[in-house]
Order: C-alpha cells, then sequence, then structure tokens
C-alpha cells in the first residue's frame, strides 16, 4: 500500500477512536471492547498474582510457626472478649428493632458479603484500577466493593468472572459521605495528589470537623449504603468562602489488597433517581 | 509471522507488566514496556503494520488501566506510524541510536496522552517533567537492550545456521 493510502488509514483510525474516547467521556463506564479485552487479560493477570501469593504465604508459613501457639491463645482471649461484646450490641439490637418497630421505621436492606480474590492492583498510577476474579457468579456495575477495613470502590466493568473496580482513590470517583461525630454530609472524591489520598468536599465552614475524625458513608449517593468507613480526616484548612477543605486518609491500604468484600447492595434504580419534584404520578 | 512475532511481544509486555505491578509498582509506572514493542516493531519500516501494531498494544494497556478506554491506544497508533516513518528515513543500526528513538517515542506518548486527559477530564493530574523525562530513559535503556540483545541472537542463530549447512556439505 501506498505512503498516502496508509496517511489516510491513519486519520480514519485515530478519528474513530477520539470519537470512542470522548463519546465515553470522563466518566468511568462499561464498554463491549474493554469487556473483551478483560476477559482475554484477566487470566494473565490471576496467573500472574497467584505465583507470588503462594511463595509469599509458604514463606510467612515458615516465619510464623513459632509463634502460632502464642497468637493462638491471644486469639482465644480476644474471641471471649468478642462474645461478651456481642452478648451486649444484640441486646442492644433487640431494643433497637423493638422501638423502631413502635414507629413502624424502615431501614434499606443490607444483602450479604462475598469475598473474591483480586488479580491485577494498578494503585500506583494516577489512573487507578482494580481487577478482580469473582469466579461463576458474576459481578454487577456499580456494586460496591469493600475491604475489612473499609470502603474500596464500585465495579465499573463485568467481563464474564472479572470485574473491573474504581478505587475511591480515583479522581473521577465520588462518594456521598458523613463525618461520624456530628453526621456532617459532604462528599468524598480522590484527590489523586501523592499515593491515594482523598478529600471531603462540600462541608460548610461553620461545621465542627477536626483532624482524626471518622468518615462513613453516608448512603446518599444511591450506589453504597450508609457506615462504611471511607477514612479519617488528617487535615481541615480554610477552603473557598463557603466550605472547608478537608483533607482524609483512606481507611484501606490500597496497596495491600489481595481479597476484598463485594457487597450484594442494590442502587437506587435510575427512574427514582432522576424523577422530577414536581411531576405528577 | 511478523504477526506471531508481534503476539509473542505482547503476550510478554503483560507478563512483564504485571510481573512489575506485583513486585515494584512505582517502576511498572515509570517503565512503559508497551511502548518499547511499539517502538521495536516500528523499527522494521512498514508504517500500516506499525499503525495497527500500536492501536492493538496500546488498547491492551488500556486494559490494564481505568478509563478512558482508548487513551493508550490513540497514543501508540501515532507512535507506531511516526516510529515506522523515521525507520524509512533514517538508518538506525546503532544502540544509542534506539535509546534515543525509544526515549522520544516515550516524550511523544506522555504528550499525547496528556492532551487527551487536559481534554476529557475535568480536572487531570498532569506528569511532573522529571517524571516524563525518567520514563522516557528507563524506556530508552530497555529498548536499547532488547535491540541489542536481540541482535545478538540474531547473529547466533545465523551462525549456528551456517556451521549446519557447512556441516551437511562435508557429508
Amino acid at each position: 500500500m501506498d505512503e498516502r493510502r496508509t496517511i489516510w488509514v491513519l486519520i480514519v483510525v485515530l478519528v474513530a477512536q477520539l470519537v470512542y474516547v470522548a463519546v465515553q467521556g470522563a466518566e468511568a463506564g462499561d464498554t463491549w471492547l474493554e469487556s473483551v479485552a478483560l476477559r482475554v487479560l484477566g487470566p494473565a493477570a490471576r496467573a500472574v498474582t497467584s505465583v507470588p501469593t503462594s511463595f509469599k504465604d509458604f514463606r510467612e508459613g515458615l516465619r510464623m510457626r513459632g509463634s502460632l501457639q502464642e497468637e493462638n491463645a491471644r486469639l482465644q482471649r480476644e474471641n471471649e472478649a468478642l462474645r461478651l461484646r456481642l452478648l451486649q450490641l444484640s441486646d442492644l439490637e433487640n431494643d433497637m428493632r423493638r422501638l423502631g418497630a413502635a414507629v413502624e421505621y424502615t431501614t434499606p436492606p443490607v444483602g450479604a458479603i462475598r469475598a473474591v480474590d483480586v488479580v491485577y492492583v494498578d494503585h500506583a498510577s494516577w489512573l487507578r484500577t482494580l481487577v478482580l476474579y469473582t469466579g461463576d457468579q458474576p459481578a454487577r456495575v456499580n456494586q460496591p466493593v469493600l475491604s475489612s477495613q473499609g470502603l474500596v470502590g464500585r465495579v465499573v466493568t463485568v467481563a464474564g468472572p472479572y470485574a473491573k473496580v474504581q478505587l475511591i482513590t480515583d479522581r473521577a470517583a465520588s462518594v456521598g459521605a458523613m463525618v461520624l461525630r456530628n453526621r456532617r454530609q459532604g462528599v468524598v472524591r480522590g484527590s489523586g495528589l501523592g499515593r491515594g489520598g482523598l478529600e471531603l468536599d462540600y462541608v460548610p465552614r461553620q461545621a465542627d470537623v477536626k483532624p482524626g475524625d471518622l468518615v462513613l458513608t453516608a448512603g446518599i449517593d444511591g450506589v453504597y449504603p450508609r457506615g462504611i468507613p471511607i477514612g479519617s480526616v488528617v487535615k481541615v484548612e480554610r477552603g473557598g468562602q463557603l466550605f472547608h477543605s478537608i483533607h482524609v486518609a483512606p481507611a484501606v491500604d490500597l496497596g495491600a489488597l489481595d481479597q476484598v468484600y463485594l457487597l450484594d447492595h442494590s442502587s437506587v434504580p435510575p427512574e427514582v433517581k432522576e424523577a422530577e419534584p414536581g411531576a405528577r404520578p | 509471522m511478523p504477526a506471531l512475532k508481534l503476539f509473542a511481544a505482547i503476550a510478554a509486555a503483560v507478563l512483564v507488566h504485571l510481573g512489575l505491578m506485583q513486585l515494584w509498582p512505582d517502576l511498572a509506572r515509570t517503565l512503559d514496556v508497551f511502548l518499547v514493542v511499539v517502538v521495536l516493531y516500528g523499527l522494521g519500516g512498514s508504517s500500516l503494520a506499525s499503525l495497527f501494531a500500536g492501536l492493538v498494544v496500546g488498547m491492551v494497556h488500556d486494559t490494564l488501566t481505568n478509563n478512558p478506554f482508548g487513551l493508550f491506544g490513540f497514543a501508540d497508533t501515532i507512535v507506531g506510524y511516526s516510529t515506522a516513518r523515521l525507520a524509512q528515513r533514517l538508518v538506525i543500526q546503532r544502540a544509542t541510536g534506539v535509546l534515543a528513538l525509544v526515549s522520544f517515542a516515550a516524550a511523544l506518548q506522555e504528550a499525547i496522552v496528556v492532551g487527551l486527559v487536559v481534554m476529557l477530564l475535568p480536572d487531570p493530574q498532569l506528569p511532573t517533567p522529571i517524571g516524563v523525562a525518567l520514563k522516557a530513559g528507563l524506556c530508552g535503556v530497555l529498548g536499547m537492550f532488547l535491540y541489542i540483545a536481540g541482535k545478538h541472537w540474531l547473529q547466533g542463530s545465523e551462525t549456528r545456521r551456517r556451521s549446519r549447512m557447512s556441516r551437511l556439505r562435508l557429508n
């Protein structure tokens, strides 16, 4: 093929790609092309991840052998204390249920959680990604992803047994949040600065927020249920005229994830989200 | 045969990238093995094949990062085509020439990706000039070593082939 034709091919390919990228926009989304590529690359990522994990587990097993008895005794003591605490909390839960039933209080249902393996983490890049292997039961788009420490992100692409997760530290991610101490609500976004910080926006300057305050999901964004730890406030600065500029450290160390939990939580349907307040039924 | 070579190179690049992500995430962020594959393939000189090689390799790279999907696909298409055109005009036989070419390609790719990110994302985080220089340098060094290794391997296989042929003639 002569060079002039090649240039035309180049122009057509570039324009097609530009249109494809522009149509997606800044939002993370589920595209068929990406799904296909993820199906192909997922097994490779899983295989590569499993090698150092198995080696690390074996080495850790050898190293920890001596201290297992001590660890076991400590865990038994901890288990006893937790049982006692569980009894107290069960009592409180019964009280709360009884009082809630008296005033017909209804809370959104929170579904079961399912442990899945992480096969790829790109936490160092400024485009933050995590790929999960979900097995026979595929994940859903917008399904919340947690770890034992707190919120990790949400599923944005599903390709068979693989799912791509947008981390909360992604610059395009936003989560409805609240400060635990005073229930003040705001929006947590990935700051993208350094290695995975967060910012809590739209908290008025009158609100009392201090370093060390815990930040949880507020359950107001239609994706995440209420009460999942997001992080803790590390710095509060005077922002613009109306709002604080609040820096939050994530509760989860996103660089140390090898297993996460998928929360079976149904998000608010779009027709309910987009309904106009004044519209007639 | 070139398509098979490209496929093998992509598979190797994916494994190296995933391995680096596990062991040294910071190095994986700086060292773009996919770009090196595109440039070394482009040295073959076929602009059309290099264009499509860049597209495929870039999309594989896109799959391993977050959206917008197609960012590296777009950049690597241009890089692949430009490399092939340069290789058609210049005679690149020395390893330092490959180092310069891969470094230039890394800087070009970074510029294209940053341009697209600025256009598409509301508040993008841009790489620092030192980061870009480091990436260009590391990619250049990797490209140079692979080029030297490939050349040695070709020379070795050619020598073995000749000695086999001479033995056959003697028999």
